[in-house]
């Protein structure tokens, strides 16, 4: 019993990470059009800014105060998206999606790069934060606190983002621009200042979600690629541009994958890319998304 | 094979060494030094510069195995041309590239550094995927190669079987589950369950296997309980924990190395997963010595790929070691792992085959002339004596393996220096002439010809 109990936290646990990080690759296309390759590296960048606070910078601070110093990550990804937009992507939007996928993959190994001149070739952890929390017993068996953190930080940002989406005026603006950018342009929204402050609210979400990996993960080169194939993968189940999607996604490979390792260990890697499969075949445009 | 013979009896046969011996045994070859002295050089020596194409992992994950292969190499040359250079003439030039561009481009990258840049030699390659399509390609071109890791039995064994061109001197990749499981059969005899977690890919593949078929000649009585096949670099490893928490195993083996061991390691730590079960990694203490934290348990037997770990030889009994650390550390500001010390060995293989070869023939010698050196050289390296091959060019060393322990004198564990276990390459690979076997050579001989421990 309490084993099932530690495989649905860690179902979750896998889900609200997913769910950060696919979820601003879908608020950013939902409203933007624009797939970012470089979204995983911004995760990455995350972890790598939360890492060095926590395990370098302000190694010594007190560990209770460590934790405010946790979303370093998801600020820094955040400024890093505010300067990207407006620089990088916005001449690019007149183009054909051919050049903005050229232009962020060429951003993703320029970041990659910028992170191994900045931080080395080496794992940079910051597990103080995961250490420092402890264990729970769950039926006898160890669970680390830090585990359950997460999970809450992933369901509290999936509130909130849904309240901002669906119950602020900011989120009507957002909808109505991903619905119709010339017609909200025509009824007097800034499109412009509408993308930048989506851009910057996708990229925070992936480096909170790499801030919040961190401390029990550690930091390393190439986890960006890694993670922007998961999202892709749960985007593709849950529809491009929906967060509904993003998050439905999320849990649906958090879920498997858990079965996954338990029940079919030589499959792991395969067994999300057929869930993928299966979801095209019987829903081309995922669970959630808008059919072109 | 007689089927009575005791497990004490196998390990003894198999020079399965629990003390702190000194690693090799070099009776009757004519062994280099590193050290060694060199006469001058006979004849005339061009003083163009020697350039090694030295590509590894400069990007991504592995850039963790691939920093310290360059700094290996690097060092190495840096000695070397400060006495002038090869033969005292040719400073050696190294041109990088980064493994991390994939397979088919290391290819192409290869033979443009050979055709456009005119390099006398490759070095490099970490990834077992690299070597079996880098080696045919480098005797197409008749371009002298030591690999340093990559380490794939089948290099040797079918992509390359008779190799004229191409080197390599890390250990064979086999030997690395071998030595882990006579550890475990000499240290922990009772364990019946066992766990495994391993990175899905070649690597993790050839740790279980090997593991696997000692064991079974070592303690019939354990079974694998539990099998969990993470993604490379993957460094989430929660669901695996759990899953191997749950079969209740006497003993875990894991071949997960770098970071993906560190995060692997803080993880289990917190799941309680020491507490309850033995550990015994592959490559625990092997990538990156420096990067365990003292919160890691001791007395796990924490692999070094069965090659080498800076603490051993220990002091100044060894003291082309000691040396080679204390320049190391003096330079990069961090310890030599596996594939430093082989890079670093293998450019002085490289140095000493050229030496011997000018002895014998004055002048610089030709690309044969080198190569029948390198064949059978045997050389003192920091972590004890390399036997190249003839017959398939392969390296082989002592294979080592021990028990982390924290020591003041370090800021991360170290190999217990009272519990390191060396076992004689030779009873763990197989010999020259075994036929080829699947899914390896070593694999077919450790099932056909060992023994089966009936009793302790």
């Amino acid at each position: 019993m309490d084993i099932l109990v530690i495989h649905a936290f860690n179902g979750l646990l896998y889900a609200s990470v997913l769910f950060l990080i696919a979820g601003g690759l879908s608020l950013i296309y939902g409203v933007m059009r624009i797939v970012n390759l470089a979204h995983g590296n911004l995760f990455a960048f995350g972890a790598y800014v939360t890492a060095w606070t926590v395990g370098s910078v302000f190694a010594g601070v007190h560990p209770g105060l460590l934790y405010l110093l946790l979303p370093a990550g998801a600020l820094a990804a955040a400024a890093v998206g505010a300067i990207l937009e407006p620089t990088l992507l916005r001449p690019l939007y007149r183009r054909a999606e051919e050049y903005q996928l050229l232009a962020t993959f060429g951003l993703l190994m320029i970041l990659e790069d910028v992170m191994r001149f900045l931080w080395g070739p080496y794992p940079l952890s910051g597990s103080t934060l995961f250490e420092k929390a402890g264990s729970v017993s769950i039926g006898g068996s160890r669970y680390p606190t830090y585990n359950l953190l997460v999970i809450g930080i992933g369901g509290l940002a999936a509130l909130f983002l849904w309240a901002f989406v669906y119950k602020t005026r900011f989120g009507v603006v957002l909808r109505a621009t991903s619905q119709d950018m010339r017609r909200a342009s025509a009824l007097g929204v800034n499109v412009n200042r509408v993308y930048v402050e989506a851009f910057t609210i996708g990229c925070f979400m992936a480096g909170l979600a790499g801030a919040i990996v961190v401390p029990s993960q550690s930091a390393v080169l190439g986890m960006g690629v890694d993670a922007l194939v998961l999202a892709f993968v749960v985007v593709v189940i849950g529809g491009l541009g929906s967060l509904e999607g993003a998050l439905v996604g999320a849990l649906i490979v958090g879920v498997v994958r858990e079965i996954g390792i338990s029940v079919f260990p030589e499959i792991e890697l395969a067994v999300l890319y057929l869930i993928a499969v299966i979801v095209l075949l019987v829903r081309p445009a995922g669970l959630f998304g808008r059919a072109a | 094979m007689p089927g009575t013979v005791s497990r004490r009896d196998l390990l003894a046969q198999l020079g399965v060494t629990g003390a702190a011996a000194l690693a090799g045994s070099a009776a009757g070859i004519g062994v280099a030094g590193i050290a060694h002295a060199q006469g001058k050089p006979k004849g005339a020596i061009p003083d163009k510069p020697f350039r090694i194409g030295h590509m590894t992992f400069f990007t991504g994950p592995g850039a963790v195995l691939g920093e310290p292969m360059y700094k290996g190499n690097l060092l190495a040359a840096e000695e070397i041309n400060a006495k002038g250079g090869l033969l005292g003439k040719r400073k050696i030039e190294i041109l990088k590239a980064d493994e991390a561009a994939g397979t088919d481009a290391n290819v192409k990258e290869m033979r443009r550094l050979k055709l456009s840049e005119k390099i006398d030699m490759f070095m490099g390659i970490t990834s077992s995927g690299n070597t079996p399509a880098l080696g045919p390609a480098a005797e197409e071109l008749k371009l002298l190669t030591i690999f340093i890791d990559g380490c794939t039995d089948f290099l040797f064994d079918k992509a390359v079987p008779n190799p004229r061109y191409v080197f390599r001197v890390t250990n064979i990749q086999s030997a690395d589950g071998s030595t882990c499981a006579l550890a475990v059969a000499m240290t922990w005899p009772d364990v019946k369950k066992v766990a495994h977690i391993h990175p899905d890919y070649a690597y993790g593949r050839n740790a279980f296997d090997h593991f696997t078929i000692v064991c079974k000649k070592l303690l019939p009585g354990a079974q694998n309980v539990s099998e969990a096949w993470p993604k490379l670099f993957s460094t989430d490893f929660t669901s695996h924990i759990t899953k191997t928490l749950a079969a209740k195993p006497d003993l875990l083996v894991t071949s997960v190395w770098g970071g993906d061991y560190v995060a692997f390691y803080k993880q289990a730590l917190q799941h309680g997963l020491f507490d309850k079960m033995k550990v015994a990694t592959t490559l625990a203490l092997g990538v990156a010595p420096h990067a365990i934290g003292k919160d890691h348990p001791e007395g796990v037997l924490a692999g070094v790929h069965a090659n080498y770990h800076f603490s051993y030889p220990p002091g100044n009994r060894w003291p082309i070691n000691k040396t080679f650390v204390e320049k190391y550390h003096a330079k990069f500001n961090e310890y030599p792992n596996f594939q430093a010390e082989g890079a670093y060995t293998a450019t002085h293989i490289l140095k000493t085959a050229i030496e011997k070869a000018n002895k014998l023939g004055g002048g610089w010698p030709d690309e044969d002339a080198i190569i029948s050196q390198i064949e059978g050289m045997m050389i003192a390296g920091p972590g004890g004596y390399v036997y190249i091959r003839p017959d398939n060019h392969q390296g082989y060393k002592d294979a080592i393996t021990g028990f982390s322990k924290n020591v003041p004198e370090y800021p991360f564990p170290i190999l217990d220096p009272n519990r390191i276990i060396t076992i004689p390459i030779r009873n763990i690979t197989a010999p020259p002439g075994w036929p080829k076997g699947e899914p390896t050579s070593t694999y077919t001989w450790i099932d056909q010809t060992w023994p089966t421990a009936k009793r302790a």
